[in-house]
Parts: structure tokens; sequence; C-alpha cells
């Protein structure tokens, strides 16, 4: 794997800075930039986890049909018009009419046909050729299949059951949206949640209503009606709720085919090819339990798709909106996270030095070293006790010049950059229980990304030093031998348009082990267009850093984590086996 | 083994475009239809082709046996597949990409699947009605499907079809030569 940089959400705890990388726990609140969002309202980056989702229109894959809302239910969230989908394969069908009675010699040169189809019509995949008088479906006219085809649906045994079940829950579902109305569990009662809002409420709330016959959840006597002691405790108010409750019969016999049944297990005895059974993706895509036999798969209605609008969890604005119209691929609202934060991506120049080296050391690696290395033999390696510089190119997506300060977080610092204040200050103390695997280093100072442009609006690029410290010999680090990095691969190593290149340099422990990752805290500093800014109030949202320059009233400062791993490293002992 | 030596019959009412490699001896019937940039190489023994066949671009058409691989009518070749078989009945789809290996007999009204291979270790002859078609699992680095599903067909529409493909054929024969060079054979 190529060493990655993700971008930290903060919705899935209430702490401004992200679990330590090494955790399971922290991959996540880490998200590739791409999947990301972000709340002009709120000055934060959204993930898919903490954003609200609605669905803004459904359509139908195939023909581009805009179902209406209030059909999709009724049309059980497949394509009423006339799209089918292969049993079989899962190509789309088509309609075609029969051939015509005699078929004769077809070899002779004269094959005659009206262009006026012929009754029946059947439903035909052109990719495997199966056909739906192969199961006994045919039409005498070649249009409204679909709903000639949902009525046998409807009619299905286990269609047929669960209307049965909707309509014996239904006076108990009536009676609990009654009662829910006037017993509100109280909020701090679920599970805390940063982003409290009309929608998660609701959602939460609808969850812990409470419901006639089952037992209540109640959180300070922990669960109830578990396996474990909770149930009876809880069961004791309810008791009178499941009286109210009838039993109710099934019609729908168990163990029919499809189900498991003893019909299926003789089946299954004297099963002479197994393509007479249908395979596991060619039956779930059915709406209703099916038989198990591959000649009964029937033509299936094309499932609808539906495209979601996004919104804030905490202001409610919307980030993704996509375009009415199911042909458009365009947005009518798009905020992600890419337009506002700048781009980073890492590498290690040590990993384009010829292959050799490498190569051998993953080979050893795979033998014996961590699960890791072992898919790629190119990936490039860290030997445990030796120092390997890398970089992270910055690419500024915003239309004015940004600049950018980067610091470690909780990641063991070397002596030398000890000094400085990070926003791993404070937990420095955990620190010291823990014997650091490596160290890193990286640009203390502040450096500037110029401003996107369009590519021919770049005048001649001017090397602009001088607003950085100690900086740094032209010659590529890259051309350096791994292994010994000099401090000057720490800085600005180049800027070219609207990308800076900068170095670090990472010192791996002599007894280091598993990953190089580690938490990276990035402020940017850039010029405001609304001339006020809220600052602070969302504290909760996004940490502010610390050192943040005090600039000139327009100028902000934004500040977001992002963990940057650099790839495996190698215990020294395993790279002398070679 | 002697040189092969290049032997054209190609059928006056056939359309054999000049862009077509052809090598060894090579018998195409009347109304047959080869795209300009597909291959037959009658590298063993000699290839026979028989009526109303469609031989697109980029398809190659190999025998490597002694014996006459022999192609019967209305077959269709589409583009960039390569067919070893021995003998090939009438009727039958080769989708684009596919490949036949020479240890497999086509009879009629077959069709193998987009990028499919049909490599059996034995010889074996599919039967009429036979379709391939490429399993649940993508394609290999080869650009081939391996992994292939089997059916048989019902043969309903195949009057449609085989009307579809004389009119395909008979469509090319009149457009092909507007816009190439078409090759005369040896007996014409
Ligand atoms: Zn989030
Ligand atoms: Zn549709
Ligand atoms: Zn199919
Ligand atoms: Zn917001």
């Amino acid at each position: 794997m190529a060493p990655s940089v993700n971008y930290h959400c903060p919705c899935l705890s209430s702490a401004a800075t992200p679990p330590p990388p090494n955790l399971p726990s922290s991959s996540y609140s880490f998200h590739p930039l791409h999947t990301l969002y972000f709340c002009e309202e709120c000055d934060a980056v959204r993930c898919n986890r903490c954003v609200s989702v609605e669905v803004s229109g459904y359509y139908c894959p195939n023909c581009l049909f805009e179902v209406p809302s209030a059909s999709v239910r009724a049309e059980k969230n497949r394509c009423a018009r006339n799209c089918f989908q292969c049993p079989h394969c899962r190509n789309t069908l088509s309609v075609v009419p029969s051939d015509p009675p005699d078929a004769g010699d077809l070899t002779s040169s004269t094959i005659q046909i009206g262009s006026i189809g012929e009754p029946p019509f059947f439903l035909y995949c052109n990719y495997c050729r199966w056909d739906s008088a192969e199961v006994g479906i045919t039409f005498e006219k070649p249009t409204g299949l679909a709903l000639q085809l949902q009525k046998t649906e409807d009619s299905a045994p286990d269609s047929l059951e669960f209307e049965r079940l909707k309509e014996h829950f239904e006076p108990f579902l009536r009676a609990s949206s009654l009662s829910a109305s006037t017993s509100h569990l109280p909020s701090t009662s679920h599970a805390p949640h940063t982003h409290t809002n009309p929608i998660t409420a609701a959602a939460s709330s609808a969850l812990a209503r409470d419901i006639p016959g089952v037992g209540k959840y109640n959180p300070s006597l922990g669960r109830s009606g578990g396996p474990g002691g909770g149930g009876g405790r809880s069961g004791r108010d309810r008791t009178a709720n499941k009286d109210e409750m009838p039993e109710y019969r099934s019609r729908v016999q168990i163990g029919g085919a499809g189900s498991g049944g003893d019909e299926d297990a003789d089946l299954m005895r004297h099963l002479e090819v197994p393509a007479e059974i249908a395979r596991l993706e060619q039956r779930w895509v059915s709406s209703w339990a099916t038989s198990l036999q591959s000649k009964h798969l029937k033509p299936l209605r094309i499932p609808l798709h539906s495209k979601p609008t996004k919104r804030c969890p905490s202001c409610r604005h919307i980030l993704i909106k996509p375009e009415q119209k199911a042909q458009s691929v365009k947005y009518k609202i798009k905020l992600v996270a890419a337009n506002y934060l700048p781009a980073i991506t890492a590498h290690l120049p040590h990993a384009q030095i010829p292959k050799r080296p490498v190569a051998l050391k993953s080979s050893v690696t795979s033998s014996t070293g961590p699960p890791a290395a072992e898919e790629d033999t190119a990936e490039p390696t860290m030997v445990a006790g030796k120092t390997y510089p890398f970089q992270l190119a910055l690419t500024n997506p915003l239309y004015d010049p940004i600049h950018v300060r980067l610091a470690v977080q909780r990641a063991p610092l070397p002596p030398q950059l000890q000094s400085q204040d990070t926003a791993g200050t404070t937990d420095k103390e955990k620190e010291k229980t823990r014997r650091p695997p490596f160290a890193v280093s990286l640009p203390t100072s502040a450096f500037p990304i110029a401003a996107f442009a369009e590519a021919w609006e770049y005048e001649d690029e001017e090397e602009l030093f001088d607003e950085d410290g100690g900086l740094v010999d032209k010659s590529s680090p890259a051309k350096d031998r791994a292994g010994k990095g000099k401090t000057k691969t720490v800085g600005v190593l180049e800027k070219k348009a609207n990308c800076t290149v900068v170095g670090g340099e990472v010192v791996i422990g002599r007894e280091g082990r598993g990953d190089v990752k580690f938490n990276m805290l990035v402020s940017y500093t850039y010029r405001s267009d609304d001339p006020a800014p809220s600052d602070g109030g969302e504290g909760d949202v996004e940490p502010r850093s610390p050192t943040a320059p005090k600039a000139a009233p327009e100028m902000k400062t934004f500040s977001f984590f992002t963990v940057v791993d650099l790839g495996v490293i190698v215990p020294k002992d395993e790279t002398k086996v070679e | 083994m002697p040189p092969i030596k290049d032997k054209y019959t190609i059928h006056s009412k056939a359309v054999v475009c000049q862009d077509v490699e052809l090598k060894g001896d090579i018998t195409i019937g009347a109304g047959t239809v080869v795209h300009p940039k597909a291959a037959i190489y009658a590298i063993a023994g000699p290839i026979v082709i028989g009526q109303n066949c469609i031989i697109e671009e980029g398809a190659i058409l190999v025998n490597r046996r002694k014996e006459v691989m022999r192609v019967g009518d209305d077959n269709l070749f589409e583009i960039g597949c390569r067919v070893e078989s021995p003998t090939i009945g009438h009727f039958n789809t080769i989708s684009a990409k596919s490949r036949v290996h020479h240890t497999v007999r086509i009879s009629s009204f077959c069709v193998i699947g987009i990028r499919c291979l049909v490599l059996p270790a034995d010889d074996e002859i599919l039967p009429d009605y036979t379709v391939i078609y490429g399993g649940s699992t993508s394609g290999d680095a080869a650009g081939v499907d391996a992994v292939v599903e089997r059916r048989v067909w019902s043969g309903r529409g195949k009057v449609q079809e085989a009307d579809l493909r004389r009119k395909h054929a008979e469509y090319l024969r009149e457009m092909l030569p507007k816009f190439n060079r078409v090759r005369r054979g040896d007996g014409s």
C-alpha cells in the first residue's frame, strides 16, 4: 500500500482531538478527502457517518423514469414500467414476439417474417438466452407487463403472509404512536451524541419508543428482555400490554420449497449438476423466498435507485443535493471538503530507489513479518533503527493563497521539536507511559501555498523561499540514500503552482514495530470573505490551533486533523536473515 | 513441414475486404462477409467457410490441425474473437473477444458469450443451442472470463434471429464495398 493521508471528522467523539492512530477505532474517524463534505455555516468538516441523508427522488436505473415517492411503496420499490432483470445473469430483458409458426428449414435461403410480431410475447435475455416462457410466463400484449408480473408477485404466499402480519400489528403500531406522543424519553437517557438535531432526535426517540408487548428498554436498568436478568424487572409493568396481543397464526407452512425444509434437503440429495441450484446471488435479489431450483427462477422487475440529499447534522443546511432529473449527474448544491481543505498526498522518496532491496526485504517479511507487508512486493518498507525522509504535497483549492502550519499530534517528538507547542501537549503525560516506536519531524514554521488558478493563469514560477525558516538545498532529497537523511530533508522542498511539497523525516526506533502512522494537525490561514468571522462558538466542532497566528482581522485560521500512514516497520533482525 | 501454399477460393458473391490477412488454403462461400483487419490462418490444414457468415474486424480463425476446418452457414464471428474449433455448424454467435480452443467443436445455434474462454482439457462437442456466458467472477488479467456458465437455449426466437442475421449480412454486402477495396479469389 502506498502511503496515505486521511482526514478527521470529529463527529464520533466529543473530544476535539482524534483517537491515537494505532487504535482500531481510529480508522472510523478518518476518511479520504473525496468522501467528505464541508458545512460553511458551521465551518466544519462533515462525513458520511454524521450527515443526515434524505431521499430526494427515486428512479429506475434502466428507463430513468422518476418514480413519485407515493407510488414507490405500492410498486414495492421496483420499476413498474417495462424493465426486467434476467434471473440468471441480471442482464436487462427485452420483450420479444414469438417466432412464426413454421420454423421450417432455416438453412434454406428464404426466411419470411412479417413486420408485426406474433403473440404470445415473452421476456428474453440477449446475453444468456434465458426466456420467460421457460417458467411459463408469456404475454398476449407487449405492454403493461410489470403490472401483470406484480400481480403474481403479490399473490405469492410470502407476500400475502406479510400483508396479514402488517394487518395484525397495525392496531398496536397505532396505539404505540399515540402513547409515544405523551411519553417522550428525556434526551439524556440515550447515547450522548454530539450533534443532536431534529432528525436524529426523532429517529432515536422512535427507536426508544415503547412498543406494547415488547419489553421496554430502560437505560438505567440495562438491557431488558435479554438473556440476563433484566427481563423480569422491566417486564413486570408491561404484562398488561403483553396480554393484549393476540397470538398470530401463520398461514404459510414452514418447510416448503425454498425455506430449507425437507423438500429442499431432498432436492439437494438428488442433485446431479450444481447448476440445478440457483446461486445465492440469483436468489436474494428476489423479494420473497423462492424455489432453490434455477429452472424456477422468475424474471424480476428492476429495483429502483434513489438520489439522496445530505444535510449538515447540526445546522441542517444542505451539503450536497443532486439535480432532480434522473438523467442528470450534476448537483444543485455541492459543498465538498476538497474545495475547502488543502489536499495532501504523502510519499516516501526511498521507495522509488530501484526495487532490489525493497523486493528482497518484503519477500523476507512475508514469511515472518507483519501481514500488512505481504500483498505487495513493491511496497516501501522501513527498517527499524533507521531514518527515512518523506514528502507531503499540499494542494490549495482556494482562489487565495494560504499559509499552512503542520504539527504532529501525540506522536513522539524528537528532542529538537520538543519545545514546540503542538496540539498534542495535553497528551504528553500519556506519551511517557509508552516507548514510541518512531519519531516524526515536520517543518515547524508556516509555509505558503499559492492560490488555485486555471493552468494558463500561472506566471513563471519564482522560488519564494524568503518566508520560510532555514531551508533548503535544491538538490532533491529523493536522491539521498535511504536511512541517511539529513536535517535538510525537513522543510519546504518545492513550490509549483498551487502545490507545495514539504519534507519530513521519520526516525524509527530500534525496537520499532507496527505502522508508521501518526496524527497530524493542519492549520491554514486564509483571507476570509465575510469580515466578522464567528470564531469560537463551535468549539465542539473543530479544534482551533492554539498556535494560530493572530493575523489581520480579515484573516481566518482553520484547523483539521489528518492521519498519515507511511507504511510498515520491518523489524531489524528479520532483514539480517537475507 | 512443407511451406504453406496460399490458395484462396472466394465465391463471387462473397465480400472479402482487401485488408484481410489470409494464409494457406482457404475457401469462402457465397454471401459471406469478411471485414477489414480480420485474419484467417489455415496453418496446417485448409479452412472452408460456408455461406452468409460474418467475420468482423480483428476476428481470427485458425486451423492448427491437418484435417479441413469446416465452418457452416450463417455464423457470426464478432470483433476480436479467436476461434480454432475444427468444426463449426450453422447460426452460431461467437461474441466479441471470446476465445474458443481447438479442443472444442461447435454444433449449431450456439452462443459463446463476450470475453468467454472455452478451453476444455479433453475434446468436446458443444451440442446444439449451448449458451456459454460470463460467470459471476470478473475476468482475469488476460481479458477473458475463464469461469463461465452454461445453459441450453430453448431456441425460441431463432427464426427472428436468423432473419436478422441475413439482413445484417445483406446490408454489409451492400455497404462494405463502398468504403473498402474488395479482394477477389484465385478462382474468379
Ligand atoms: Zn462525521
Ligand atoms: Zn424502468
Ligand atoms: Zn440472462
Ligand atoms: Zn452545519
